[in-house]
């Protein structure tokens, strides 16, 4: 597989994935973030900081997670292909 | 293993492949679809991928209009300590102002004149009695009121969260400030009279 069509395949996928990270993103820091105790419309200044927290840290989080698991990932093929190189 | 042997039938390593194998592909194809994940990730989550333009529409958020960066600024200036506290300053001088001129009417000792106590004080003396008295507690008034607000806010954005509990801190942290020039003893009372105070009102308010 070459790199464009990889390429390509991740473009497509992005999409998908970016909306799953910011449905799953919002759902966790608005229960961490937004005690369900409604007093008024407007977000409070403590609300407001503890979400720009949440959301940064989902981000960095989202990451270095994506960072390591291409890592992990590349590092299994090798083995992989090694194994078959062994046995083939 | 069962799931191993399924997985991949000539496979000998260890358990950091354990989530390779959860791709489900026999080794014989293994290479094409192994080579295809780690390149697929790579341009997914990886170093490759392209750098997008966060935007809530394109992630499934309903499509709203853009702030601008005016707007922006002017949002966080309103939201923070700083105005906060300037806006409970000006209303405590307000308040204070309003409070001490009614007190000044109904305990006034002005122009007592110990060889004539029964003289009645002037116009002008009762007026500057009520200026002073109303500016003096104006003053006080907004001290106080900017310096809860301001702890309130640091507080509050300290702990992340926007509950009882940071009026409580604040009004210890103000009454403390204010009765610790008098001593120690004054500045525990006053941290803890003006916390019960503000954990009253914000019962209250809650």
């Amino acid at each position: 597989m070459d790199p464009m069509k990889a390429q390509q395949l991740a473009a497509e996928l992005e999409v998908e994935m970016m909306a799953d990270m910011y449905n799953r993103m919002t759902s966790a820091c608005h229960k961490k973030c937004v005690p369900p105790h409604y007093k008024e419309a407007e977000l409070s200044k403590g609300e407001a900081v503890c979400l720009d927290r949440c959301v940064a840290k989902y981000l960095d989080l989202h990451e270095r997670l994506g960072r390591k698991l291409t890592e992990l990932s590349v590092q299994d093929e090798e083995v992989m292909r090694k194994a078959a190189a062994g046995t083939g | 293993m069962p799931c191993f042997n399924m997985a991949a039938p000539t496979e000998s390593t260890d358990a950091s492949l354990s989530f390779a194998t959860g791709q489900s592909a026999t080794v014989s194809s293994a290479e094409n679809v192994s080579l295809q994940y780690s390149l697929l990730l790579d341009h997914l989550i990886g170093d490759k991928r392209q750098i997008k333009d966060l935007n809530p529409t394109v992630m499934g958020a309903l499509p709203s209009p853009r702030k601008t960066k005016e707007e922006k600024m002017i949002e966080r200036g309103m939201e923070s300590c700083a105005f906060k506290s300037l806006i409970a300053c000006v209303g405590g001088f307000v308040l204070g102002g309003a409070f001490g001129v009614f007190t000044a009417g109904i305990d006034s000792n002005v122009g007592l004149d110990p060889k004539d106590p029964l003289r009645t004080p002037t116009a002008r003396e009762v007026l500057r009695d009520m200026g002073q008295r109303g500016m003096s507690y104006a003053k006080n008034f907004a001290i106080v009121g900017a310096m809860f607000s301001c702890t309130e806010c640091i507080i509050e954005s300290h702990r992340g969260k926007s509950d009882w509990k940071n009026a409580v801190y604040s009004g210890c942290v103000t009454g403390g400030a204010i009765g610790f020039r008098a001593g120690l003893k004054a500045g525990v009372l006053g941290c803890g009279g003006f916390a019960a105070f503000s954990a009253a009102i914000e019962y209250y308010l809650r």
